[in-house]
């Protein structure tokens, strides 16, 4: 209330004033206006850095909740109570385009715009895979420009074997690293080697498992020739 | 030599340091603006002669109604889209078909028999450029998902003298 009768009594002060100094009352009146109201000062300076902090989870680095049993077990497991969350890399997919077969994705489904869909690269360009059903062809050579992608659950996902290979440009961001829940942190890496160093336990069971994956995964794909 | 020592550097430094972090945000909402809103965007390739020229020109580009409403897209709009080929380039082409409908895939039967139709599944476009010879479009890659379009290409604003809003030249016959 202040404020806007500051405002009109400095408006009507300024008819009296040369030109270029009758603005003058726009300044004093932000002024006071930001310097007085915490709140409004507060939220100007979220608005004011609002652009740059887009760009940054637009082109950096984005934390996300993944819904949906498609990738079990490598996320959201039957285990767990809780939904995972991770972080998502976007520089390596709008700044530096890199993609490997084994990297796990987000990606937009081609014929729903709102949906995002997290599954796992297979193949590339050029490479000839042995689909799953429902596709309807045995094989397939990825076309130029597009990927392959499956989810690690296959009877349950909505993949390339439903809607067919996918242009890159649809891609959103690869997954860097599992921050919740606390006991699978750690980073998802795209390959998985056989290790010595662990105990012949339920964790090197699980490794075992995830790298058979990887091999049924390897066998369907015959890479192109370089 | 006394006088450089006398600046006080540290508070030069912040302020230079506010400076660029200033150059950043205005940089990143141009760059959010041009995106999400429309600007100016410059042209190459022969694929929509003689809409387009070759090279030399700036188009206007309307993002906002596509981001606000992505049904507003009308047969004959031209788009302006990231091509499924090349995810780091953008390509602009004219609007054949929308989701649903039946397009026969290349009248002239170069690239495909002259018979063949295509039903352009739901939430794609059937795409194409006007100069048929020269293009790189549906009729190569298949329909393109609506998520890859960006926006229409409403005017061309450079040259001069060949500014014109491009309005839709689609008729329909009954």
């Amino acid at each position: 209330m202040d404020a806007v009768k500051s405002i009109f009594q400095s408006v009507f002060r300024s008819r009296s004033k040369p030109r270029f100094q009758r603005l003058s009352w726009i300044r004093t009146s932000w002024r006071s206006v930001v310097n007085d109201h915490p709140i409004v000062r507060r939220s100007w300076n979220t608005l004011f850095w609002l652009p740059t902090a887009i760009v940054f989870t637009d082109f950096f680095f984005v934390v996300k909740q993944v819904a949906g049993p498609s990738m079990q077990p490598t996320l959201n497991p039957n285990s767990s109570q809780w939904r995972d969350i991770v972080l998502f890399d976007r520089y390596h997919v709008k700044v530096e385009p890199r993609y490997e077969r084994g990297d796990i994705i987000a990606v937009w489904s081609p014929s729903d715009p709102s949906k995002l869909f997290i599954k796992r690269i297979i193949a590339l360009a050029g490479d000839v895979v042995k689909t799953l059903p429902p596709y309807p062809d045995l094989q397939v050579c990825v076309p130029e420009g597009h990927v392959w992608v499956e989810g690690d659950e296959r009877f349950n996902s909505d993949d390339s074997n439903v809607f067919g290979p996918v242009p890159l440009a649809l891609i959103d961001a690869k997954l860097l690293y599992i921050i919740f829940p606390f006991d699978r942190i750690g980073p998802v890496s795209s390959r998985i080697t056989v290790r010595d160093d662990l105990p012949k336990g339920p964790a090197w069971r699980n490794e075992m498992a995830a790298i058979e994956r990887q091999q049924w995964r390897d066998s369907r794909v015959t890479k192109r020739s370089e | 030599m006394r006088r450089l020592l006398r600046k006080d550097w540290p508070s030069l430094g912040r302020k230079f340091g506010y400076g660029i972090l200033l150059g950043i945000n205005c940089g990143c909402m141009l760059h959010l603006f041009q995106r999400y809103i429309g600007g100016p965007k410059p042209a190459y390739g022969p694929s929509m002669l003689p809409t387009l020229a070759v090279q030399g020109e700036l188009l206007l580009e309307n993002n906002l109604s596509y981001w606000l409403n992505p049904k507003s897209i009308a047969r004959g709009d031209l788009v302006s889209f990231v091509s499924p080929i090349n995810p780091q380039r953008l390509a602009c082409k004219r609007v054949i078909g929308l989701p649903g409908d039946v397009v026969c895939v290349d009248p002239t039967g170069e690239k495909a028999p002259s018979t063949e139709h295509v039903i352009v599944p739901k939430g794609h476009y059937w795409l194409s450029g006007d100069n048929a010879a020269a293009s790189r479009d549906s009729r190569w890659y298949g329909p393109v998902s609506g998520r890859l379009i960006r926006g229409k290409v409403v005017a061309k604003i450079w040259p001069p003298r060949s500014w014109t809003v491009f309005r839709n030249p689609v008729s329909y016959i009954d």
